[in-house]
């Protein structure tokens, strides 16, 4: 479209010196597989990161639940608790500190670290202390998410909880049960030197270098032949971006097993500081640290050793995980690579050069556009591919990615017809009743503006009609109070006892509908309230249109010896085509998302029989706090509407050029 | 070169010591402590609210807290506090009601859990529902400025007693009503499940159970959906399409005994009608007990993200505390959480304020789940298809219950 256009505009530019094809692929190949391996290495950098973080908080974990068992321990025995913590602290080098809090008496019961308190303890939590209400708000939220979990039989809430400290390691929090309940919070801090891993970017570049190299070699005698180099550079980036992608994978493998058996180095330390100066404690009961967030064994550690089973399993989602990203990612780099090897970016710079004071211009426009309108248009697209709810609004996007889910359950949803107690109904949540109701609406609301505001422009444009100009005004006033006020108004003109249209039918002995309990009667009601808002546009187009339409054309016609209603087919209304079928356009894409009239005036009743798409759209995002869902839906909206301004957009012109 | 050396050394010193005066000169101005707060009120709740805030900053002087009021318009409100707090861009204290509680705390970084705050002498000042309307989890996140809760309204002109019984209350209404007319006994926005639920929490119903399940289909649910349906069909004491516009028209032009609503509803009584507030009526039918409204609650919430949360907790205990709350019953006119200002000699004086207050001994506070908003939708079509006849009590609520159960598997998965 944009090319189009471009090439449209003012002289053609000549042809850019083109470089051989064999240089022109050599450079889109360094591109491509270059933007690849730095994409798919620093992702895959962040990756294996966060598999040495997984580790450091796993051990954590694990001395975490060591020190619970010790409290309970402790606890049971009618023991202090304060120095049995502080010894434990003091004994292991990755534990830094570690407090227990007793949430009923609101006490701190142990401190133990370099930051510990002087204080005799148990002492009483203080106000004035920023890190005692943070210590206590960390056990009340650990409390209330063992109690959902409890209450509604399943695990959604985490019972560890995780948080980076201030220097380097982390902060962890368990709760502690007390008579049966949550009574009281451990805290632990602590930091385990993260292993150093190889840097993925000398194989990153021999992969790069390899490709480049190879290509030379194997193209320069090839070199005539373009459509050859073509596949042959295609073939050498994807086989360099697959390469290092399975390297990349290795080695995520490998971090992951060191990690794991770090892990298992802290279970069996944890174990010898646990059983100082008690009956020693058995490799497979200090496994049962080993838990993830929810507090369920994860069973990776078994009797002192990482289980290769266990191990592989967990692997494999994550495998998956990454082979999926780095795929999109090599995907993204071999389209520029494409753009830059087939000559499309050259041909780009050359044109942002040549007409540089043009695009200077539209600069400002286009960032306006490029902040106001495409990013939150990508962002919503984007988010049409998450399962975004309120309750994972916190979680990042790939976290929460779900593919084509969405659209999956909004479209393949054929339940129109619902069966119950012998008799079906239609099923008014279906989206494709909507969709029905949504084009339905649309296109009686459309032909009812058109015709009316046709039809009074017609009117109006009687020679000599007197007042024409106070008509005008009364006409055009529908459209100019402002349509919820209207809605409203009409909402209640339709009451069934108080409303005037049912007072007028008693009048005339009718008995009084009540008009919002069938589909047909409540749809009749915001067609109503709608056709009367959409006609004063419509004419005022019309107007304008007939008012354009030289009279000679009529004198020729009446010449002719047309009649009026020939007149009017032949001459009148082609003229007004031109003007009429944008405003048809406009009016379908306004209609189709008219949101206020049936929100206000039939609110969807009976049953959601009329509600349109994107009603149904802001219900699913602000009652049911979907947000990914109803974007996909908004999306499908967009799509819809995008096909028929195509479609029209063809139609038009087509018919323009007989 | 060495002419430039010493010009050098002074520019590094005038720059360090710009440096240093520009670090210190911040800290010396705003040891100042400044709150940010944000409300919703206009008129006289404003102006009353203005005056808490200034006595606040005087009392505060000595410890250099100023606290800044910012009144955002209502219908953005919600959002506007969803969007920014959590980023951090938000006040240190906002009031807001209680229904959107449970989907912040859900959400994260919005609101403060304050029971650390908490002690007993603060715990006692309250009226109990309006603590747990606040209270998430078994964690309070605020505290209740006021209340706001249906009760019976009724015109003095056409009720000279009011009712205090369902039997009493329909033979009333019946004298009252004459359809023809355009005249009803009682009126009441009955297809709106807000103005429902008196009726559904008086026969023990409730539309979660203890474990935060959906129960909309339960018996007692059933049961005070019939009694609605006898009000409307057999005693034929109500109107139809019961719009709040509608109501309050009826009830303006002395069309219409006896109302149930709050006191939003006393700004739209014309003068010229003289009214009274009673408790609602005992239903005969459900053993005597009385109808229960859901209580809503305003509460002044901290923020998360806040740097002053131990200031905006002395601001929300002072504007809930005696001072705060007696200006904003005896100026506001708001019906205060704080118990002991009903006993004050001006609001003892007010009907209005102390009809409200003994209403709300018999009221539930509304459920403050996220799930909560998922269930309105479901519960209007239930009311609609019901007092329209098309579906009985029990398959309506049993098709409310599984549309409910069905968005909130969606919501959670």
């Amino acid at each position: 479209m944009s090319q189009h256009i471009l090439a449209s505009d003012g002289p053609p530019a000549p042809a850019p010196t083109a470089p051989s094809g064999f240089r022109q692929l050599l450079l889109g190949l360094l591109v491509g597989v270059g933007v690849g391996v730095v994409l798919i290495g620093w992702l895959g950098s962040a990756g294996r990161g966060a598999t040495v973080r997984g580790a450091e908080r796993q051990s954590g974990i694990v001395h975490l639940s060591a020190l619970v068992d010790l409290v309970h321990e402790a606890q049971a025995a009618g023991e202090e608790v304060g120095p049995r913590v502080a010894a434990y602290v003091a004994a292991s080098d990755e534990v830094k500190s570690a407090r227990v809090v007793d949430l009923k008496a609101r006490q701190l019961v142990a401190d133990a670290g370099a930051d510990a308190t002087t204080e005799p303890l148990p002492m009483r939590l203080q106000r004035q202390d920023p890190n005692h209400k943070a210590w206590y708000d960390l056990g009340q939220g650990l409390r209330a998410a063992v109690e959902a979990n409890t209450e509604e039989g399943r695990l959604w809430k985490e019972e560890i909880d995780v948080e980076p400290a201030a220097g380097d390691g982390m902060v962890l929090a368990a709760p502690l049960t007390m008579d049966g309940e949550v009574g009281g919070v451990v805290i632990v801090e602590v930091a385990v030197p993260a292993p150093a891993l190889s840097s993925p970017w000398p194989m990153a570049l021999a992969f790069l270098g390899g490709a480049l190299v190879l290509f030379a070699l194997v193209g320069w005698p090839l070199r005539g032949r373009r459509r050859v180099l073509q596949w042959l550079a295609l073939a050498v980036a994807v086989a360099a971006l697959a390469g290092f992608t399975v390297t990349m994978l290795g080695l995520l493998g490998a971090d992951r097993a060191t990690a794991e058996e770090a892990v298992a180095a802290q279970v069996a330390h944890a174990q010898q500081i646990f059983s100082r100066g008690a009956p020693e404690l058995p490799p497979a009961d200090a496994a049962r640290w080993d838990v993830d967030r929810f507090r369920q064994p994860r069973g990776m550690i078994q009797a002192g050793h990482v289980d290769a089973k266990h191990l592989a399993e967990a692997l494999a989602p994550v495998k998956a995980r990454f082979t999926k990203v780095f795929g999109a990612l090599g995907l993204l780099a071999l389209l520029l690579g494409a753009f830059f090897g087939l000559g499309g970016a050259q041909r780009l710079g050359h044109t942002l050069v040549r007409y540089r004071e043009a695009y200077l211009f539209v600069l400002p426009a286009m960032l306006g556009m490029l902040f106001l309108v495409f990013f939150p248009f990508l962002y919503g697209i984007t988010l049409s591919f998450t399962s975004q709810t309120i309750y994972n609004l916190d979680e990042p996007i790939y976290d929460i990615w779900v593919g084509i889910d969405n659209y999956v359950d909004i479209l393949s949803d054929f339940d129109l017809v619902t069966r119950s107690e012998g008799e079906s109904t239609w099923n008014y949540q279906n989206f494709y009743w909507t969709l029905g109701f949504t084009i339905i609406w649309t296109v009686t609301n459309v032909t009812i503006g058109v015709s009316v505001g046709l039809f009074l422009a017609l009117i109006l444009n009687t020679k000599g009609l007197a007042f024409r100009p106070l008509y005008r005004v009364l006409l055009i006033l529908p459209w100019a109070v402002p349509n919820y006020i209207t809605a409203l108004i009409w909402k209640g003109m339709f009451h069934q006892q108080f409303g005037v249209i049912n007072q007028v039918i008693q009048i005339f002995g009718g008995s009084p509908v009540a008009w919002f309990d069938s589909p047909l009667t409540s749809f009749a009601t915001v067609l109503a309230t709608n056709g009367w808002l959409s006609f004063p546009f419509m004419m005022v187009v019309s107007l304008g249109a007939l008012q354009s339409i030289p009279s000679d054309l009529y004198e020729a016609a009446r010449v002719d010896g047309a009649s009026r209603w020939q007149q009017f087919r032949l001459v009148t209304l082609p003229s007004l085509k031109p003007a009429l079928v944008p405003a048809v356009i406009l009016s379908v894409v306004w209609t189709f998302n008219m949101f206020n009239i049936i929100y206000l005036v039939s609110e969807g009743q009976p049953g959601g029989a009329t509600e349109i798409l994107i009603t149904d759209a802001y219900k699913i995002a602000f009652e049911q706090y979907r947000y990914g869902y109803a974007a996909a839906y908004a999306t499908v909206i967009f799509v819809i509407l995008l096909i028929y301004g195509t479609w029209q957009n063809r139609v038009t012109r087509a018919s323009e050029g007989v | 070169m060495p002419l430039k050396t010493p010009s050098l050394k002074t520019l590094k010193t005038a720059l360090l010591t710009a440096l240093c005066a520009g670090l210190l000169a911040p800290s010396a101005l705003f040891a100042q402590t400044e709150l940010v707060i944000w409300h919703a009120y206009r008129g006289a709740e404003k102006d009353a609210f203005e005056k808490v805030v200034a006595e606040f900053n005087t009392v505060m002087k000595a410890k250099k807290v100023t606290a800044k009021t910012l009144a955002v318009p209502y219908d953005a409100y919600a959002d506007k506090i969803s969007a920014a707090v959590p980023r951090g861009k938000g006040p240190d204290v906002f009031i807001y009601a209680q229904d959107r509680l449970g989907g912040w705390v859900e959400a994260g970084k919005t609101v403060e859990p304050i029971d650390f705050f908490l002690d007993d002498a603060t715990e006692k000042r309250f009226i109990p529902s309006t603590m747990d309307a606040l209270t998430y989890q078994g964690t309070l996140y605020g505290l209740p400025v006021n209340f706001k809760v249906v009760t019976m309204i009724y015109n003095k002109k056409l009720v000279q007693k009011p009712p205090t019984t369902s039997g009493e209350l329909v033979a009333t209404a019946k004298k009252l009503t004459d359809a023809a007319a355009g005249r009803f006994g009682l009126a009441y926005a009955y297809t709106d499940f807000y103005y429902h639920a008196a009726l559904m929490n008086a026969f023990g119903g409730g539309v979660f159970d203890a474990s935060r399940q959906p129960v909309m289909n339960q018996s007692a649910n059933v049961k005070s959906f019939e009694l609605l349906l006898k009000w409307l069909d057999q005693d034929k004491i109500l109107p139809a399409e019961p719009s709040v516009a509608l109501i309050t028209n009826l009830f303006n032009e002395g069309r219409a005994g006896i109302v149930f609503s709050g006191p939003w509803f006393l700004g739209e009584i014309k003068d010229s009608i003289d009214y009274g507030l009673a408790p609602m009526p005992k239903l005969d039918e459900a053993g005597g007990a009385p109808l229960k409204p859901w209580v809503t609650v305003e509460g002044a919430f901290i923020a998360e993200p806040s740097q002053h949360k131990d200031e905006a907790w002395e601001f929300i205990s002072f504007l809930t505390g005696d001072r705060g709350a007696r200006i904003m019953a005896v100026e506001g006119r708001q019906t205060v959480a704080n118990k002991k200002i009903y006993d004050d000699p001006a609001v003892q004086k007010d009907p209005i304020l102390q009809a409200f207050r003994k209403q709300v001994e018999s009221a539930v506070p509304m459920p403050n789940y996220a799930e909560m908003t998922m269930m309105w939708s479901p519960a209007t079509t239930a009311m609609n298809t019901v007092v329209k006849g098309t579906a009985s009590p029990k398959a309506a609520l049993d098709r409310a219950e599984e549309e409910v159960a069905e968005r909130i598997k969606n919501l959670r998965k």
